[in-house]
Order: structure tokens, then sequence, then C-alpha cells
């Protein structure tokens, strides 16, 4: 009679216990129907929130994301807006690895370490700082707590056309014309020989030598020639001195150093061979214009490779897509490797939250869902960004990699040699200044050695006018 | 008394709210003008420095440049809308075929926001997927790329505003000219006055109130030109079509110049009013030496 007494206070104990839920049920309890607000560039990774885990994310916790994603101008332009007003439209906010120095700078942004260690309630038991890459690093502020989760990291790829390189027609006809064997570009003179001789190939065809992201009237070709292209030729950090923050050659800089000059002439040089869009491409076009077929070679952000390399839907040259460092000057690769220097461009972004949210907690409970390494593979495939070590090996990416000629690979083993822009709190400042003279040489209405002489002196005016640098 | 009392309760909400929005503001940004103000400078507050931000405003050639071509843009722009608007406007008072299914079509891009026409417009523009690169390239030879051709770049944003904004120069001078007495223009012809004697000494002189509306509207619409240029252009090659309204907001938006920003703002407004009392000076003082 105990026994059968004992077995139905069991039985009627669990019956009317809550039902034991996951975490993201129990954590979000709390803010049910509550609505997140966020804002990032239409990108790969950000569409992949977007349209996969935002839904994922309510569906299990009750949230509701609202996530805006936007043109890359627009994206920043309203979410400074929403940090300077401390209107908090905002509860998350894509942080560019570039912009975070000004962020943190400003005090926009929260502490994410700091708030979970003072709500252990929220602390995610699949969310540890710990799996994620060193990237994560360029979010940490002065005291080395984290402000930003990553959400994307990719490197700038030489990427280039194996089904154009390894014909027998294309390799006998280019060896014929330059006297040495076709192959993806090492130095920056066989770039411009490949560039010259796939874009002659046929007044008629579709195909251009190269691809150049160089809108003359956007920031993405600062971007290209100071981060991708400049660093190639030893000229690293924009060419501004980072403890006097001189830009010009007079003042200690190297903006407009010899060597800077002679990679904004190869640079510029090569829209000789660039398809017509070329003056107008962003990220996005050059990648379009690569996964057109219109380019034979080019530097593409790796967060477009995946998909370049194996949608069908969108590409047209999936599987004959080969990756590989870029070229460099002699001693570039070597300063690379003693973390001297650096070779190209490391990209990527995290979400932060700004002090201005008004639900910190949701939004503290968003970021580390998209910070688990459960959700990381899928969107490694859909958006080619890795963000926790694991990530490389998990089956799904590697399948990818296979693909995408060693893409995963490359970014695992030689990402180190990568650097992301330098840590400067006046970084769209700087950028505006001199911006203006890329696009007239690029327009070819100035040179490009007195683009960058007055570039530089440009750059040397805005910093002491900002306070950093002395007349 | 009371009538007037009345007046002034029913306009009030208007007066509240056109101070809120307009006079707050406009105050902000005069005193935010005499500062040097960058959130993003090693000293992020406002610094007081006087009239420098003007000072340096003389001198900068970027600046000098943007109002230049603004001009340059708004006198293309207004001359073409005048003479196209007040030929279609008399066209379509006259008993033409098709003519209500033309003023249809012809009334669309009034309807369209500025940021989709640019949008639009950019579409047709750009070079590998545009039409008209394509073709003006297959048919006529001709390398089509406003990103690396400053001329091209240029007319093409006149040619944009012109499609979008002729529209309303056309029905603001047709109401005008549907409204025209008819006995001056009947005696004239009586007289034996030629139709173009008749245009230019009647019609014209009747129809000035409604033109100078009509200009008046354009020329400040024309002067603050931003998101049709920046969605097409976004006011290159280089700065070739970096107009005002879009230098001043890379000014204060993405350089965060607040102060400087502000000063090249109130020298543009200053500027339009300018102009504008200008032309009205030159206007109704041609109609008083007339008389």
């Amino acid at each position: 009679m105990l026994k059968f007494m004992l077995a139905t206070s069991a039985i009627a104990l669990a019956l009317g216990a809550p039902a034991r839920a996951d975490f993201w049920s129990d954590a979000g309890a709390k803010y049910q129907g509550v609505t997140i607000r966020g804002v990032s560039e239409s990108t790969p990774p950000s569409n992949y929130v977007k349209d996969v885990l935002a839904p994922q994310f309510t569906e299990k916790t009750g949230i509701v994301v609202e996530f805006e994603t936007t043109s890359w101008d627009q994206m920043f332009d309203k979410a400074i807006k929403d940090m300077e007003a401390n209107s908090g439209i905002y509860d998350f906010v894509y942080i560019e690895q570039d912009i975070i120095y000004s962020y943190l700078a400003r005090d926009f942004l929260v502490d994410i370490t700091q708030t979970l260690k003072d709500n252990p309630d929220l602390q995610a038991p699949d969310f540890k700082f710990e799996e994620f890459t060193t990237f994560i690093d360029n979010f940490r502020g002065e005291n080395g707590n984290i402000f930003g989760v990553p959400m994307e990291a990719f490197i700038k790829v030489y990427l280039y056309r194996k089904d154009l390189f390894e014909d027998p027609a294309h390799i006998e006809a280019f060896k014929a014309k330059y006297g040495y064997d076709l192959a993806p570009a090492t130095t920056f003179q066989q770039w411009r020989d490949n560039a010259e001789y796939f874009a002659n190939l046929s007044q008629d065809d579709e195909l251009w030598g190269t691809t150049v992201q160089a809108s003359s009237g956007h920031p993405a070709a600062f971007y290209e020639f100071f981060e991708s292209i400049a660093p190639t030729y030893g000229v690293y950090d924009w060419g501004i001195d980072g403890t006097t923050y001189a830009a010009s050659v007079d003042k200690g800089g190297r903006m407009n150093s010899p060597e800077a000059k002679e990679a904004l002439k190869f640079w510029v040089g090569l829209l000789e061979f660039a398809p017509p869009e070329a003056t107008a491409s962003t990220w996005d076009e050059v990648a379009s214009t690569f996964a057109a077929g219109r380019a034979a070679q080019g530097w593409v952000y790796g967060e477009n490779a995946a998909w370049i390399a194996t949608n069908p839907e969108k590409s047209t040259v999936v599987g004959k897509v080969g990756v590989a460092l870029p070229p460099m000057v002699e001693g570039v690769m070597e300063a690379a490797e003693k973390g001297e220097g650096y070779i190209g461009y490391y990209d990527g972004g995290a979400f932060g939250i700004p002090h201005s949210s008004k639900n910190k907690e949701a939004a503290v409970l968003w970021l580390e869902f998209i910070g688990q390494a459960s959700v990381q593979a899928d969107w490694a495939v859909a958006g080619s960004r890795v963000v926790h070590q694991a990530t490389y090996d998990d089956p799904k990416v590697q399948e990818v990699n296979a693909k995408a000629d060693g893409y995963f690979d490359l970014m695992r083993d030689k990402g180190y040699l990568f650097k992301g822009a330098p840590e400067y709190p006046f970084h769209a400042q700087v950028r505006e200044v001199v911006a203006p003279f890329i696009y007239e040489a690029i327009v070819g209405t100035m040179t490009p050695e007195d683009a960058l002489d007055a570039a530089a002196a440009a750059a040397d005016a805005e910093l002491i006018k900002l306070g950093y640098a002395k007349e | 008394m009371r009538n007037s009392t009345t007046g002034w309760l029913l306009i009030a909400p208007t007066l509240f709210i056109l101070f809120i929005t307009g006079f707050v503001p406009f105050i902000y940004v005069l005193v935010v003008s005499f500062f040097d103000w960058n959130t993003f400078a090693q000293n992020p507050e406002p610094t007081f420095t006087g009239a420098d931000n003007f000072r340096e405003l003389v001198f900068d050639k970027a600046f000098l440049k943007s109002i230049w071509l603004t001009l340059k843009f708004t006198a293309f722009v207004l001359i073409s809308q005048l003479v196209i608007g007040l030929f279609l406007a008399r066209m379509l008072l006259r008993n033409v075929p098709l003519k209500g299914l033309f003023r249809t079509i012809h009334t669309l891009p009034l309807m369209i926001a500025p940021i989709a026409v640019g949008a639009t417009w950019r579409l047709l523009t750009v070079p590998g997927l545009g039409p008209i690169p394509h073709y003006l390239k297959s048919w006529f030879g001709i390398d089509y790329i406003l990103s690396r051709f400053p001329d091209q770049a240029f007319a093409t944003v006149v040619i944009m505003d012109i499609w979008h904004w002729t529209p309303l120069v056309t029905l603001t001078l047709m109401a005008g000219l549907s409204n025209l007495p008819e006995e001056p223009l009947e005696q004239a012809r009586i007289d034996g006055a030629s139709e173009w004697r008749i245009f230019w000494d009647i019609t014209l002189a009747f129809l000035k109130p409604v033109l100078l509306t009509t200009i008046f509207i354009r020329l400040m619409d024309a002067l603050r030109t931003v998101d049709e240029v920046w969605m097409l252009t976004g006011g290159g090659p280089g700065a070739e079509t970096r107009f005002i309204g879009l230098h001043i907001w890379r000014v204060v938006f993405p350089k965060t110049d607040y102060g400087y920003g502000s000063a090249m703002s109130l020298i543009t407004l200053y500027l339009t009013i300018v102009m504008c009392w200008l032309l009205y000076v030159a206007m109704t003082g041609m109609k008083e030496n007339k008389a």
C-alpha cells in the first residue's frame, strides 16, 4: 500500500511539475513577446541570420528578432545616428572589425563579458568565448572584455578561373606571347600579363582580365587599395604612422611613399583590362562579376567564395574556381610571418549591443544564440565565414572546402598572414578625406603620384584638425 | 477682434509645428556652425571657434566645386524643364490624338520617389547589366560608362532630373494656360499679330505669376537634390556629380564634422535665398519696367 501511495505521489508530482525545457525557452520565458531590432549590411552571412537563425531563435525563446539588412553606408549611418542620439531603436548592431575602435572610443557598446558575469542566469551552456578563433580579440576593450560576438570573418583572396588557366590552348597561346607559362599570379607583372591576355582574347566575348573594386564614388575603392593592394607593396595601416599619426613621407608616414605610388599605379593600370563595371564596383559587384564569368582573376572577399564556387543558381563558374594567396613584393611575406606586416585584408564583424538598447538582456541571449558552436557549420556553408576554430573541421564545411579549392583550409592555415583595418578611432574621418583622391586616380583626372601626394596632405591636415597629430 | 483671436487660435497648431520643426533646428544649426565639433576627434566636445568654419569654407576647393556643379546642374535642368514643360503644356491643351494617354504616361514619373528614380536609372545605366550602355555600344560603338566619364555622368543626372520633374512643370503651366483670359488674345489676332508675337507679349506676360512660382519651386528643389544622384552616381566619378546636398551629407554623416557641415548648410541656405530674391526682383522688375 505504501509502495502504491509513493508511486502515485511520484506520478502526480511528475505530471504536476512544469515540463523541463531547454535553456533557451527557460531563459527566454522572461522576455516572451519582446521584440529586439538589429541592423546589418546585406551580405550572405547576414542574410542567413535573417532567414534562418532569427526564426529559430524566436521559435525557441519567444523573442522576436526584427533584423534589417541594408546597404553598407546605410547600415553605419543608421547605427551611428541611433547610438549618438541614444534613441534606442536598435538592440544589436553590426560592428565591422574596422569600426570597433571608433565605437569603443565613444563608449557606444555594452560590455558583454561583464553583462554575463552580472547575470549568470543569462549564460547559455553552449556559448563559450574560448571556442572562437582569435578574430574575437578584435572585439576586446582595453580591459580585455568582449564587446561584440563575432558573426563573420573571412580573408580577401585571389580567385582565378581554373578552367581558363588549365586550358591547353590558353597555356600555349600565353607562352607564345609572353615567353613563360600561364599560371595564377604570384607577381604583379604576372597579374598584369594574365589580365592583358584574357582581356584581349576577343573583342566580342564577355571575358575580361581581372576584377578591380574601383568604384569611383564609393569608399570600396579606398578599401581595396589601402587594405589589399598597398600592404602587398609593403605599405601597411593605410600608410599612417601608428605613433605620430603622420601620413605624408615628409612627416614620417608612408601614404605617398614610392611603394604606395607604385601600388596605385599598378592597380589603376589594371582598369584597362577590367570589365566596364569595374569603376562602379564595390565588393558585391566584384563578386557578381566573377560569378558571372566576366573576369579571369581578381581579389574577392572570402564571404563570397563558397557561393561562387558551389551555387549553380547564382554562379556560372561552379567547379571552375581556384583560390590562392595574392601576389606581393619581396619581403612582405617574411614581414607577415614575423608579425611585422601582412599580405592582405582579414575582414569580418560582430554583433554588439548599444548602451541605448532597451532590451539588453534579450539581446545578450540572441548574441549567445548566434555564437553557439551548433549553428556555425551551416552558417559557414551559406556565407563562407568562420568564427569558431572547430568549424573548419566540420564535414559540411570540408565538403564545401573541397569544391571551393580549399578556401577554408587557406583561411585556417594562412589567415594569420592577413590583418583587418588599423586600430584608428578616426577611421571614417580619414577615409572621407583620402578617398576622393583615389577616385580621381581611377577616373584619370589625377596621376596616381599626384593623387597620393594630395591624399597624404589631406590626411595630415585632417589628423591635425582632429587633434591626433601635431602640426 | 474676436475673429482675429479665432484666426490665431486656428493657426496656432501649425505655427507651433513650424516652430518646432523649422525654427528650432535652424537655430541649432546656426549655433553649431560656430563650433568645431567632430564626435570622433580626440576632443569629442564642441569647441567654440567663432567664424572659423565660414572662413575655411571660402578656401575649400571641394565645397566651391560642389557649389559650382550645383549651379550648373540647376541652370541646365531649370531651363530645359521650362522649355519642354511649356511646349508640352501648349500641346496638351490642343486637340491632338491620344492626348489623354500621353498625359497619363507623362505624369507617371512624378509619382515615383526620388530614391526609386535613382535606382531605376542606375539599373538602366550600369555597365554589364543596363540596356542603355549595351545598346549604345552595340548600335553606335559608344562606351557609356557613368563611373568613368564625368561628362556622361553629369549629362545623365541632368536628363534623369528632367525626366522626373518636367511633368510637374507641364501640369502647372497647363493650369496657368487654361486660365488665361480669351479677350486679349482674340483682340491681338483681330489686330493681325503673329502667333509668336501673341505668345511672347501676351501669353507669357499673363503666365508670369505661374512661371515665377514654378521656377521658385524647381529652383529650390534642384539646389537641394540629393537622393536621386546619390543612388545613381554616388557623387562620382570622383566628385563630378557631388552636388552641394550630397557634399554636406558626406561631411555631416560619414565624416561626422558637424560644425563645418552646419556652416555649409547655412551658406547654401543663404545662396538659395539670394538666388530666389534676385530672380524675383528680375522678373517683377521687368514687369514694372514694361508698365
